[in-house]
C-alpha cells in the first residue's frame, strides 16, 4: 500500500474538527473581540428548557435567549444553508434567515413545531437568495465542497461523505431541498411538507426521484455500493 | 441502479420508506427474493440513505452571531448588514476558503499517515513532526495551505490600504481606538498562528488560525464600511460584517 492509498484508508474520527474545536476554543486568543469562546458564550445563556419557554423569552425582551435560541438551531440553519446555496454564500443567507426568525417570532402562533418554522424561514431565505442571483444573472458561487474531493477513488468516511456532499451540490435545488430535510436532517414528510407548502405526497415522490438521482450521480463518480455500504 | 427493470429506483426507495401499499410492497419483496440485481439495489439505497443520515452539521463561522445581533440591535436596514456589501474584499479570503476545507481535512490524514498511526492522535504528531521522510502529497497539501493564509494576508492588507485612507478623516481618538482594536486582532492572529505552528497536525489549530483571519477581514470591512464612529464598529467588541 503506498502512502496515498494508506492515508485515505485511515478512518478519521467521526466529526473529526468539531471535537477538537471545542476543546481549543477555551482557549482562543480571540476572546475579547466579541467572539467569546464559544462553549463559555453557550454555558454563559440560561435559557428555558423548552421551545415555547424560549419563544416566551425572546417576546419578552431577554436577550440572552435570543442567542440561546441561535445556539439551539445555529448549526441545523447553517447547514441547511451550505447545502442549498453552497458555502461561499451560506453565512449571507443563515444571517439572513435568523434575522426573519427574529423579526417573526411575534407572529409565531405555535401552530407548527418552533423547528419546523424555523426551517421553513430558512429554506425561504435559500431559495429566494437562489433566485435573486439567478435574476442578476450572477454565476454560482464555486462550492468548497468541490474542491474538498479529489479525483481519487473514494476511500474511507471523510471522503465518501465529501463525494455524497459534491453529488447533493449538483442534484436540482427542489430534489436537493427535500432530500436535505428528509434524510440530512431528519424530518418527517409531514414535516417537509409543511416547509415547502406542498403535499406530503409531493414530498415523498420528489424524495425518491431524488434518491434516483443521487445514487446515479455517485455511481458516475466511481462510489460503489460496496463503498456505500461499509462507509 | 438496477440492470432490473421490473421496478425503477424510485419505488424501491418506496419500498425502502414503506411507503408503499402492503399489496405492492409484497409484490417488490417477492420479486426481490428471486431477484439478485434488485436486493443488491434495495441494500445499496439503505446504504445510500444511512450515509445521508450521517453526513456532519458544519459549524457556523464564529462572525455569524455578531453579524445577527448587530443588525437586530440597531433595527437597520438588512441591506447595511448584508456580507454582500463587504463581498468584494473578502473574495480572497473566501477564495481561501475552499483550499484550507481540502486542507483542514487533508492534512491530519496525511500526517497520521506518515508517522503510521492514526491521524486522530495529537501526541503522536508532535512527536513525530520531524519525520525525514516527506510524502509529495503532504508538501502539496502544505503548501495549499500556506496560498490560502497568503489569500487571506492579501485581502488583509487591500482593506487596510482602503481603512487607512478612511482614516484620514478621523478624529485621533478614533484612530487611537482602531489601531487598539486591530492590535488585539493581529496578536489573535499571532497567538493562533503559533498554535497551528506547535500542533501542525491538528485541524482544529488550523481551522482557529483561519477563523482569526475571518475575523480580522470582517472587522476591516465593517470599519470601512461604517467610518469612524466608535459606535459604529465598535458595539460588540466585534464588527457585523
Amino acid at each position: 500500500m503506498d502512502n496515498r492509498s494508506a492515508a485515505m484508508s485511515v478512518k478519521p474520527p467521526t466529526k473529526p474538527m468539531l471535537g477538537a474545536t471545542a476543546q481549543l476554543t477555551a482557549q482562543l486568543p480571540i476572546d475579547g473581540l466579541g467572539l467569546r469562546p464559544k462553549a463559555a458564550a453557550e454555558a454563559k445563556v440560561h435559557a428555558p428548557d423548552t421551545d415555547a419557554a424560549l419563544v416566551d423569552a425572546i417576546r419578552r425582551g431577554d436577550a440572552g435567549s435570543r442567542e440561546a435560541l441561535y445556539h439551539r438551531f445555529k448549526r441545523r440553519v447553517y447547514a441547511l444553508a451550505v447545502r442549498i446555496v453552497g458555502a461561499v454564500d451560506a453565512e449571507e443567507v443563515a444571517q439572513e434567515a435568523f434575522i426573519r426568525i427574529f423579526r417573526g417570532l411575534t407572529k409565531f402562533r405555535g401552530d407548527a413545531a418552533l423547528a419546523t418554522w424555523i426551517y421553513r424561514l430558512a429554506v425561504n431565505a435559500a431559495l429566494s437568495h437562489r433566485s435573486r442571483r439567478a435574476a442578476a444573472a450572477q454565476p454560482e458561487a464555486p462550492d468548497d465542497v468541490e474542491a474538498q474531493v479529489s479525483a481519487e477513488p473514494a476511500r474511507g468516511d471523510a471522503v465518501l461523505r465529501a463525494r455524497i456532499e459534491r453529488a447533493l451540490a449538483r442534484l436540482p435545488v427542489g430534489y436537493r431541498t427535500v432530500i436535505v430535510l428528509h434524510d440530512v436532517e431528519g424530518l418527517e414528510h409531514e414535516e417537509v411538507a409543511q416547509i415547502l407548502g406542498c403535499h406530503v405526497g409531493t414530498s415523498k415522490s420528489q424524495l425518491h426521484k431524488a434518491r434516483a438521482r443521487l445514487r446515479e450521480m455517485l455511481a458516475a463518480d466511481g462510489i460503489t455500493a460496496a463503498a456505500l455500504e461499509n462507509g | 441502479m438496477t440492470a432490473c427493470r421490473t421496478y425503477p429506483t424510485e419505488r424501491l426507495s418506496a419500498f425502502v420508506d414503506g411507503d408503499l401499499s402492503a399489496t405492492e410492497a409484497a409484490a417488490v419483496r417477492a420479486h426481490a427474493a428471486t431477484c439478485p440485481d434488485c436486493t443488491a439495489a434495495l441494500a445499496d439505497l439503505r446504504a445510500l440513505v444511512a450515509n445521508t443520515a450521517g453526513l456532519d452539521a458544519p459549524e457556523p463561522p464564529p462572525t455569524l452571531w455578531p453579524s445577527i445581533a448587530g443588525a437586530l440591535d440597531k433595527h437597520e436596514p438588512r441591506g447595511w448588514f448584508s456580507i454582500a456589501n463587504w463581498r468584494p474584499f473578502a473574495v480572497g479570503a473566501l477564495a481561501g476558503a475552499a483550499v484550507v476545507g481540502l486542507a483542514i481535512v487533508a492534512l491530519p490524514v496525511l500526517r497520521g499517515t506518515q508517522r503510521g498511526v492514526p491521524a486522530a492522535s495529537p501526541g503522536a504528531e508532535m512527536v513525530a513532526t520531524s519525520t525525514a521522510t516527506v510524502d509529495p502529497l503532504l508538501h502539496e497539501a502544505e503548501a495549499e495551505f500556506a496560498e490560502a493564509a497568503a489569500a487571506y494576508e492579501r485581502s488583509i492588507e487591500k482593506l487596510r490600504g482602503l481603512l487607512a485612507r478612511e482614516e484620514a478623516r478621523w478624529s485621533p481618538q478614533e484612530r487611537t481606538r482602531m489601531a487598539e482594536r486591530l492590535g488585539r486582532l493581529d496578536d489573535a492572529i499571532a497567538r493562533s498562528r503559533e498554535l497551528a505552528h506547535r500542533t501542525p497536525g491538528d485541524s482544529a489549530g488550523n481551522e482557529q488560525l483561519f477563523a482569526a483571519y475571518q475575523q480580522k477581514i470582517a472587522f476591516l470591512a465593517a470599519a470601512v464600511h461604517r467610518g469612524g464612529e466608535e459606535g459604529e464598529w465598535d458595539k460588540a467588541g466585534a464588527p457585523t460584517p
